[in-house]
């Protein structure tokens, strides 16, 4: 690979907070790096580690699971089960050997633009220091 | 020759099954080598006596207790396999009424493939005799110790037999080998992350996705696996890596507050992966607090019924 590593992020965002977040921050046209892609969910307790798995699997360096800060959850308690249930599933996937700081968990809210675009940028820059994962295939040999 | 314990647990069944208080009496049959038993239902007193107890009974007979869930079955349990069935209760997958639970004295079960390797040839019998086991094989008989022959779940076994028999036979066994089951987590999490992740591909690379860790386990009860769903996606057939990798990473955050540490897992295992490691690791996420439900042993059924639902 002669290309400079270009971090590849998925962005799991809660629809009431974070994606409208990073909406803000868009809107305010704040500058964050390009490198995440974003996939609206209804809650960050609708996350299921699977779908972390999965965007390890195909090929995804980080992935950042955003949602509402705790107690503002659009459903009650959804984002307190996410905590719960990422505390474990990232003891687990570090132990298998995925570097912690490939996982995040964020609270942002629908006005913190400025917050949306300052996790990205610092989980971007993680991320690029610790270099590509190379979980698919092609890459196993290396 | 049928040890104590064997008679003992022949007479039970028999006579549990003659009074019609169960339908099923669930133990171990003599397996196809000496060193090796099956799970088997006896369902008549007669067939109570094909029931056996020796120093190689160590497979986790709760995996087979769940097949019998609408009949009144008997099991005799070891302390682990005891935990398992607390677990089990605890996750409302078996029910506490149609169980007669005889608890077993356990002083650690001996590992077929090690006996196979102290002995000189084909092994013809194989007695426990206190702190030691008589190996035949040949035209000799070996005295080793026990301690030395013993699975690695056994090895600084930590199971205080949870309350929950309805009844016991013999003696509470002497307190088993101190030891540190948790060396090799320890170790293996002192590793820089790209070491560990090296370690377990190089691992998995060995897996043929034959399922057996999962059809095997006790606490891998649900209808639908998300996982099983994905059995027959191209990638799987494949083996890709990655695909394999997230299926052992899945499993294990599946079995996370579940796992009992039976390490049934790695016995059925054909590739030698050691996913034992992995159940040490969830049972070390519990001792240390990172998960919500309190490690061995249980709390009794009764204090955490409700808190699934």
């Amino acid at each position: 690979m002669s290309e400079p590593f270009e971090p590849r992020l998925l962005g799991l965002l809660c629809s009431w907070c974070a994606y409208g977040g990073a909406d803000t921050a868009g809107v305010s046209r704040l500058q964050y790096p390009p490198n995440i892609r974003i996939v609206r969910v209804m809650c960050s307790g609708r996350v299921d580690p699977l779908f972390v798995v999965r965007a390890f699997e195909q090929g995804a360096d980080g992935v950042l699971v955003a949602g509402c800060h705790p107690g503002d959850c659009h459903y009650a308690t959804g984002n307190v089960f996410a905590e719960q249930r990422f505390e474990r599933f990232g003891s687990i996937l570090d132990f298998f050997g995925i570097d912690r700081r490939r996982f995040k968990l964020a609270w942002v809210s629908a006005s913190e633009g400025a917050r949306f675009a300052a996790v990205v940028t610092e989980m971007t820059e993680e991320i690029r220091a610790l270099g590509p994962l190379r979980m698919k295939a092609h890459a196993w040999q290396a | 020759m049928a040890s104590l314990i064997e008679q003992q647990i022949r007479t039970r069944a028999s006579a549990l099954l003659a009074e019609g208080w169960i339908d099923v009496f669930v133990g171990y049959r003599q397996g196809a080598t000496l060193l090796r038993v099956a799970p088997f239902a006896a369902r008549t007193p007669a067939e109570a006596d094909r029931l056996v107890w020796n120093p190689v009974c160590g497979p986790n007979l709760v995996g087979t207790l769940r097949k019998y869930a609408g009949q009144r079955a008997g099991v005799a349990l070891k302390a682990c396999d005891a935990c398992t069935v607390v677990e089990l209760l605890r996750l409302h997958q078996l029910d506490r009424e149609r169980l007669y639970l005889i608890g077993v004295p356990c002083q650690g079960m001996v590992d077929p493939d090690r006996v196979v390797a102290v002995a000189a040839g084909r092994v013809t019998s194989l007695v426990e005799d206190g702190a030691e086991v008589l190996i035949g094989a040949g035209n000799e008989t070996l005295r080793h110790p026990r301690a030395a022959l013993l699975l690695a779940k056994c090895a600084g076994c930590p199971a205080a037999p949870p309350d929950l028999y309805d009844e016991t036979l013999g003696e509470a066994p002497p307190a088993p080998p101190a030891g540190d089951r948790f060396a090799a987590v320890r170790a293996l999490e002192a590793l820089a992350p790209a070491e560990r992740l090296a370690f377990w591909r190089q691992h998995f690379s060995r897996c043929t996705l034959c399922y057996a860790c999962q059809t095997v386990c006790p606490l891998c009860f649900c209808k639908e696996c998300a996982l099983t769903l994905e059995r027959d996606d191209p990638r799987r057939l494949a083996r890709e890596p990655a695909s394999v990798f997230a299926y052992h990473l899945m499993r294990a955050f599946h079995l996370a507050e579940r796992c009992t540490g039976c390490d049934e897992c790695e016995r059925v295992c054909p590739e030698d992966i050691p996913l034992s490691l992995i159940c040490r690791k969830l049972e070390l996420d519990r001792l240390e607090g990172t998960s919500r439900v309190a490690a061995l042993p249980f709390p009794a059924p009764s204090e955490v019924a409700g808190e699934v639902s």
